[in-house]
C-alpha cells in the first residue's frame, strides 16, 4: 500500500464509550497509530472537513438537524463508512424518546426549554446515509474493532458473527438463563460479539449487540408471553439498547397494539 | 463597541457545547459563557422502568466514568432495598472504583492534558495530540498507554469488559473475585505504582514553568467539596461529604446523603441546559464551589497510605493548604494515582476479599434513595423515586461537572480576560481557554478531547453581528 490509508473518527449523540474502545485496544494502539493517518485531527485547523477519508468511523445517532446535515457531508468524505456501537447503528438508548412526546421530556428537565434545539427522534446513522458496514455493540467489542481496521487495511470484509448470543453461551458453557431460571432472555435474536457477560452472570441479555441475521422475535416473545411474561415487561425488554433497531421496534410496536386490543401474543405454532 | 465572540466545542458534534465571550466596548471580555447544549433525555425515559436495571442504564451516560455512574446508581437502589451491603461486596466496588480512577486520570492526563505540557500550548496543533505524542517521546506516551490499561484491566477482569461493565448490581455485586485475578492483579501493582511516581516527579519539575497558565487557570477562590472517610481521609466510595471553605476549612460534613438538597441548591440560567448547583447557606452565586481530584485533597485531612501522603505533605509544603489554580488538578490526579495502587494493595490483601457472599437481596423497602460516590471528575450523586412495585418515577442527578459549573464559567472568563486579545484571535489564545475547561475535565471535554483536540468556532462580532474575525477547528 502506498500512501497511509486515511481514518476519520466522528461523533454524534453519544457517550463516547466506543471511541475510547480504540484507545483501550492499547497493544494495537501504537500499530495503528503506526498502520494508518489519523487524517480527521491532522487537518484540524481548515475550515470544513478536509476529506477525502479512506475509512470512516461513526460513533451516536443523529439527535439534531445540525447533525442530519452534518452526516451527508461526512458520507460524501468518506470512501468507506462504518457506523460503531448501538447508538450510530439503531439510535442507542435515547431512542427511547421516540416512543415520547420531547417536548415533555425537555420542559421536565429544563427551565428553559425553548433553548433546545433537538429533533423529536434519535436515529441511526442508516436512516439518513448509506452505510457500508455496522459494527455492534454497546459499547462495541475492542476486538472486532481491531479486526475491523485489519481488515479494511488489508482490503478484505470483517470477519465479524451474525449468528445469536446462545451459540456463544453454549461454547462458553454457560447454563440457559431462559431455560433454567424461566426469565425472558432477548439472547436467542441478538447477535453474538458481547462474551456473554450478562448469562455468565446468571441475568438476561439486554440485546446490546441489536438483532441477529433473521430474528424471530414474534416467535420468542410469543413463547415468553405463554410462560406468563405480561407485555409490559416485554415491551420495556425489547425497548432497550437497541430498541430502536427494526426488528426490536416492529416487536415492541405489535405487543403494544395487541395489549391495546386486549389480545395476548401469538403462541408459536 | 460591544462585541460578541462565539467558541463552539462541542465533542466532534457542533451543538453539544459552546463559549461565547462578551467583549465591552474597549475591547474587554465583560462576560464569558460556557453552554451545554446536548440532550439525551435519560431523566424522562427511564420513568417506569425496573430498579435493577438502573445501574447498567445509568452506566451509558458516560464511557469514560460508566463505573461511578454504576457505583452511585447500586448506592441509590442499596438505599431503596434499605440492605447492608456484604463488607467484601463494598472492598470489590471499591476496587473497581479505584481502578476507574486511575484509568480515567492516566486518560485526561497523559492522552489529553500532555500534548500541551509537553509539546506546549503553541505547539501545531497538528502534533499536540496522543499521536503526535506516540512518534516525538514514545516512552512517555507508552507510560500512559500502560497506566490506563492497568486500571481498564482491572475493571475488565472483575466485571466482564471495560466499558459499561454489569457486574455491580443493587445489594452488592455480581460475582465473587476468583484468587487468580486478585493475585493478577497484585502482580500489576508495582508497575503502575511506578508509572505513576516518576509521572509526578517530572510533572513536579515542569510545572513551574507554566506559570502563566497556573495565574490564570481559575484561579480564584472557592469553596470545595468532596468526600471524606471516617477520620477525615481520602475518600473515593463512602463517607460524609464534606464542604471546606476557600482556606480549606470545614464547614459541615455531612453524613447523611439523602439531606444533599438542604445543603445544595440548584440555580437554572437560561442560556445553558446544565444547571447551577450553589451551597445554599451563601447563595447563588456566592455559593460557588469546585469538586474533583484538587478538591479532594484539599478537603482530606490525609490521604491515609504512606506513598501518597508523602506527596501530600510535599503538595502542601509547596503550594499551601487549599491552593486556588485549576492548573493544579493535574498533580493532584498523578498524587490520586498513586493512593489508588496503594490503596488497591491494602484492599486486595484484606483477609476476607475472597469470600463468597457478595450480595444481599431484598425487594423494594423505601421510595426514596440518594447514592454517592466520587468520580474521577468529583462528587456524583444520584437521587432516585420509585413506586411500590420498583418502577421508577423520578430521578435527579448532579455530575461531577454540574457542581464545577460555576466555577468553569468564571475561570473561562479568567482565561478569556488574559489571553483573548479584541480585534483578533489567536490560535494559542484558543487552546489556553480550551485547557481551562480541560483542567476541569468535565466528561464533555474529556470526552470531545479523546482523539486530540475539540472543535472549536471562535467568532468575533461587531455591534451590528457583522463577522470581524473567525477561527476554527473542526
Amino acid at each position: 500500500m502506498a500512501a497511509k490509508p486515511k481514518l476519520a473518527v466522528f461523533k454524534f449523540a453519544s457517550c463516547d464509550g466506543c471511541q475510547l474502545s480504540l484507545l483501550d485496544a492499547e497493544d494495537e494502539l501504537l500499530a495503528v497509530a503506526d498502520a494508518v493517518e489519523i487524517a480527521y485531527f491532522l487537518e484540524a485547523r481548515t475550515r470544513t472537513l478536509e476529506g477525502p477519508y479512506d475509512v470512516g468511523l461513526v460513533e451516536g445517532s443523529i439527535t439534531t438537524a445540525h447533525d442530519a446535515e452534518r452526516i451527508r457531508r461526512i458520507r460524501d468524505q468518506c470512501q468507506f463508512l462504518v457506523t460503531i456501537g448501538a447508538c450510530a447503528t439503531s439510535g442507542g438508548i435515547q431512542s427511547l424518546r421516540n416512543w415520547a412526546d420531547v417536548n415533555e421530556f425537555i420542559s421536565q428537565v429544563y427551565a428553559h426549554p425553548e433553548y433546545i434545539k433537538t429533533l423529536a427522534t434519535s436515529t441511526p446513522v442508516a436512516d439518513h446515509v448509506i452505510v457500508d458496514f455496522e459494527l455492534r455493540g454497546c459499547p462495541i467489542n475492542k476486538h472486532q474493532l481491531v479486526e475491523l481496521v485489519a481488515a479494511l487495511l488489508q482490503g478484505r470484509k470483517p470477519r465479524v458473527p451474525r449468528y445469536s448470543v446462545c451459540i456463544d453461551c453454549k461454547r462458553k458453557h454457560v447454563v440457559c438463563v431462559a431455560v433454567a431460571q424461566g426469565v425472558a432472555c432477548l439472547g436467542p435474536v441478538t447477535q453474538a460479539g458481547c462474551g456473554v457477560i450478562c448469562p455468565a452472570y446468571h441475568r438476561e441479555c439486554f440485546g446490546c449487540f441489536g438483532p441477529k441475521e433473521q430474528p424471530n422475535l414474534a416467535s420468542l416473545l410469543g413463547h415468553y408471553a405463554n410462560r406468563g411474561a405480561d407485555a409490559v415487561q416485554l415491551v420495556r425488554l425489547t425497548r432497550n439498547f437497541n430498541g430502536y433497531a427494526p426488528e426490536f421496534r416492529e416487536a415492541s410496536d405489535d405487543l403494544e397494539t395487541a395489549a391495546a386490543l386486549g389480545n395476548t401474543p401469538d403462541a408459536p405454532s | 463597541m460591544a462585541q460578541t465572540i462565539t467558541i463552539n466545542p462541542v465533542t466532534r458534534i457542533e451543538g453539544h457545547a459552546k463559549i461565547t465571550l462578551h467583549l465591552d466596548d474597549q475591547g474587554k471580555v465583560a462576560d464569558a459563557m460556557f453552554h451545554i447544549t446536548q440532550f439525551r433525555g435519560f431523566e424522562k425515559f427511564v420513568e417506569g422502568r425496573p430498579l435493577r436495571e438502573m445501574p447498567s442504564i445509568m452506566a451509558r451516560i458516560c464511557g469514560i466514568c460508566p463505573v461511578s455512574h454504576l457505583v452511585a446508581s447500586a448506592k441509590a437502589c442499596d438505599e431503596l432495598l434499605a440492605v447492608e451491603i456484604p463488607a467484601v461486596a463494598a472492598k470489590l466496588r471499591r476496587v473497581m472504583n479505584l481502578a476507574q480512577l486511575v484509568q480515567s486520570h492516566a486518560l485526561s492526563f497523559f492522552h489529553l492534558s500532555s500534548p500541551d505540557l509537553m509539546l506546549g500550548m503553541d505547539a501545531d496543533p497538528k502534533e499536540r495530540n496522543i499521536f503526535g505524542l506516540i512518534a516525538k517521546h514514545p516512552e512517555f506516551a507508552r507510560d500512559g498507554i500502560l497506566l490506563r490499561k492497568f486500571g481498564q484491566q482491572i475493571i475488565e477482569r472483575l466485571g466482564g469488559k471495560r466499558i459499561h461493565p454489569a457486574w455491580v448490581v443493587p445489594g452488592g455485586v455480581n460475582e465473587p473475585l476468583a484468587e487468580q485475578t486478585r493475585n493478577e492483579i497484585l502482580s500489576e501493582i508495582p508497575g503502575a505504582l511506578a508509572i505513576a511516581r516518576r509521572t509526578l516527579e517530572w510533572f513536579k519539575s515542569i510545572a513551574p514553568k507554566f506559570e502563566e497558565e497556573i495565574e490564570s487557570f481559575a484561579n480564584f477562590p472557592t469553596m470545595h467539596l468532596g468526600l471524606v472517610g471516617p477520620r477525615g481521609e481520602l475518600e473515593h466510595y463512602d463517607g460524609a461529604m464534606r464542604f471546606c471553605n476557600e482556606d480549606g476549612e470545614k464547614i459541615v460534613d455531612l453524613t447523611e446523603h439523602r439531606r444533599y438538597d438542604e445543603f445544595i441548591g440548584e440555580f437554572v440560567e437560561p442560556w445553558t441546559y446544565l444547571k447551577f448547583p450553589f451551597f445554599k447557606k451563601r447563595g447563588y452565586p456566592d455559593g460557588v464551589y469546585r469538586v474533583g481530584p484538587l478538591s479532594r485533597l484539599i478537603v482530606a485531612d490525609r490521604c491515609g497510605t504512606p506513598l501518597a501522603d508523602h506527596e501530600l505533605t510535599d503538595f502542601r509544603l509547596r503550594l499551601g493548604r487549599a491552593p486556588m489554580s485549576s492548573f493544579y488538578s493535574h498533580w493532584a490526579r498523578l498524587i490520586e494515582c498513586i493512593y489508588g495502587c496503594e490503596k488497591l494493595v491494602q484492599l486486595l490483601e484484606a483477609p476476607d476479599i475472597l469470600d463468597e457472599y457478595v450480595q444481599s437481596r431484598a425487594s423494594v423497602n423505601r421510595l426514596e434513595g440518594v447514592g454517592v460516590s466520587e468520580a474521577p471528575r468529583g462528587t456524583l450523586l444520584h437521587h432516585y423515586r420509585i413506586d411500590r412495585n420498583g418502577q421508577m418515577r423520578w430521578l435527579n442527578l448532579i455530575i461531577a461537572t454540574g457542581h464545577n459549573n460555576l466555577a468553569m464559567n468564571r475561570g473561562i472568563k479568567q482565561a478569556a480576560e488574559r489571553f483573548i486579545r479584541a480585534e483578533k484571535i489567536e490560535e494559542g489564545a484558543l487552546n489556553r481557554v480550551e485547557a481551562v475547561i480541560r483542567a476541569f475535565d468535565p466528561c464533555l471535554s474529556c470526552s470531545t478531547h479523546a482523539w486530540g483536540q475539540m472543535q472549536l468556532l471562535m467568532q468575533l462580532r461587531g455591534p451590528q453581528g457583522e463577522l470581524l474575525h473567525e477561527l476554527r477547528r473542526d
